[in-house]
């Protein structure tokens, strides 16, 4: 009986030995593995763009606009208070990186809402939660730190120093990265004027810079200067930077200073023994000095008791219609 | 006890060989049958795996390749008579910076609010990336940015399809270039599948 069933035994054994080849060398296995290794590169390649983005883009996109933020806020905190920075990096790093000055809200001061929410360690956040929801991602990011300096007389270069670590599942990224970025002062308010002219409404005075170039100065285009308030850049001049103004800072700044005439009309009283060079003017630097004074009486039509020093007289090519105050 | 050698039945012979094929013949048939379902399954089994394969594959590469174009492609590179420079929106001072790339200027506008903009500004830019037999929605910060108006077709497709796939990336960008206003960062996602 058990032989007569014999060949049907081998056809159940032949059957097993497919089953199994079917189940070892199904494609499945090697599909699924590929999907694996396939959703793997896919997540790294995602997340390594993530890290791409934020290290050449985002923090310096958010540096440039934060440190813009930043000046601005010194500048009219400069502006409510009525007095100079005592240190001007202090200030900067403090500011950028909390919202505040002295431990006091800085738009509480100024009146303006321009740091509320919008600190480094606001936008830090904000890259962080926003990496999680789309990426599924952990994002660390330590700042070393950040600073605000001058190496051309019309932009402020800001530099940001960040640790970064970015951990995923199935892989972790680390770097230190140094971000620098420039950004115009243009449009900014210059705080050396606005901290000097406070009981003065009407002197307004953003930064504007003067398209005259250095030869071609004349008692038009200083007339020209005086009715738009422009500021002017000469090379080695004795004029302070932009960021020296923060501070009352009058000195030589060597790569970026930057100086602009004192409009009469707007100073009460207009007739003051000065040469009307700002950091010159407010500085006193020729107080009651008279001898080195002279009146640029073809502007006296519209700028009355106009004056500068000698060697201003030289520089803006007004010799012709200047004579000595006394 | 010496032990009998088995009997071992002879077949040859005309007579014999007519008996066994007879009786025995039916376990041969039946095995044959049945070695054939086995390699028809495994045939079955194997060619199916291989068909459902591409499906997803080209389904990701869709999205993948729709968020790569969105996110890579700048304004001042794209010539498209609504989205490029000189076109539509930038004759109507929508769009004014050209090195926002096409995800970021969708981006601006829903920082904006502008989202009948950006649902055009997307159906535009979107032309011929997607083949048709495939149906895709762009979402910005959880938003659907494009199709804004969703048919009928639309929600049945996307509810009965086989394959969904996604393809996120974060996005930001400046608002004003003089004060350096910022939006986002959002995230964005490219949603493809077949219809």
């Amino acid at each position: 009986m058990i032989k007569k069933k014999k060949a049907i035994f081998f056809t159940f054994i032949a059957v097993a030995i497919m089953a199994i080849a079917i189940l070892i060398f199904t494609p499945q296995a090697d599909v699924s593995l590929e999907k694996d290794t396939q959703s793997i590169r896919a997540k790294i390649s995602a997340v390594n763009g993530y890290v791409d983005d934020l290290q050449s883009q985002y923090f310096e996109t958010v540096l440039r606009a934060l440190a813009y933020d930043s000046v601005l806020s010194l500048a009219l905190y400069e502006n409510s208070t009525g007095s100079f920075l005592g240190n001007f990096d202090s200030a900067f790093s403090e500011v950028i990186l909390t919202g505040k000055i002295n431990g006091i809200d800085i738009d509480s001061v100024t009146g303006k809402k321009i740091m509320s929410n919008n600190t480094l360690a606001d936008w830090n956040k904000r890259i962080s939660g926003t990496a999680k929801d789309a990426l599924n991602v952990n994002t660390t990011i330590i700042i070393n730190n950040v600073s605000a300096f001058q190496t051309t007389p019309w932009n402020i270069d800001a530099m940001l120093d960040v640790n970064l670590t970015v951990t995923s599942d199935v892989a972790e990224w680390r770097a230190r990265k140094t971000i620098r970025t420039a950004f115009s002062i243009e449009g900014l308010p210059d705080p050396y004027s606005l901290v000097n002219t406070k009981s003065t409404s009407s002197y307004a005075n953003t930064i504007k810079k003067s398209t005259v170039n250095f030869n071609q100065w004349n008692i038009g285009n200083v007339r020209e200067s005086l009715r738009n308030s422009t500021h002017i850049y000469w090379q080695d001049s004795n004029a302070p930077s932009f960021l020296m103004r923060f501070t009352n800072t009058i000195s030589s700044s060597g790569c970026c200073g930057i100086e602009s005439f004192v409009n009469p009309n707007k100073l009460t009283p207009s007739d003051q023994k000065e040469s009307y060079i700002d950091y010159l003017f407010w500085s006193h630097r020729f107080k009651d000095d008279c001898t080195q004074l002279y009146n640029v009486n073809g502007l006296w039509d519209e700028f009355s008791f106009f004056k500068l020093d000698f060697d201003d007289v030289a520089k803006y090519n007004l010799t012709q219609t200047a004579s000595k105050t006394c | 006890m010496p032990i009998k050698p088995a009997k071992i039945k002879d077949f040859r012979g005309p007579e014999n060989l007519k008996n066994f094929l007879g009786k025995r013949g039916y376990f041969f048939i039946l095995d044959a049958v049945l070695a054939t379902l086995v390699i028809a399954i495994g045939a079955i089994l194997i060619s199916s795996s291989y068909i459902n394969i591409p499906k997803s594959t080209q389904v990701g590469l869709l999205s993948d390749g729709l968020m790569n174009f969105l996110s890579g492609t700048k304004i001042k590179d794209f010539n498209n008579q609504y989205a490029g420079i000189g076109g539509e929106l930038w004759n109507q001072g929508m769009i004014t910076d050209s090195e926002n790339t096409l995800l970021q200027q969708a981006g601006q506008f829903y920082a904006e609010n502008n989202l009948d903009v950006a649902d055009k500004f997307i159906e535009n830019a979107s032309i011929g990336i997607i083949p048709q037999q495939f149906r895709y929605e762009v979402w910005i910060d959880g938003v659907v940015i494009y199709p804004k108006i969703k048919t009928s077709e639309h929600l049945a497709s996307r509810n009965n399809t086989e394959i969904l796939l996604t393809s996120k990336k974060i996005t930001f960008g400046i608002m004003n270039k003089t004060t350096g206003e910022l939006w986002g960062p959002y995230k964005a996602e490219v949603f493809v599948w077949q219809k």
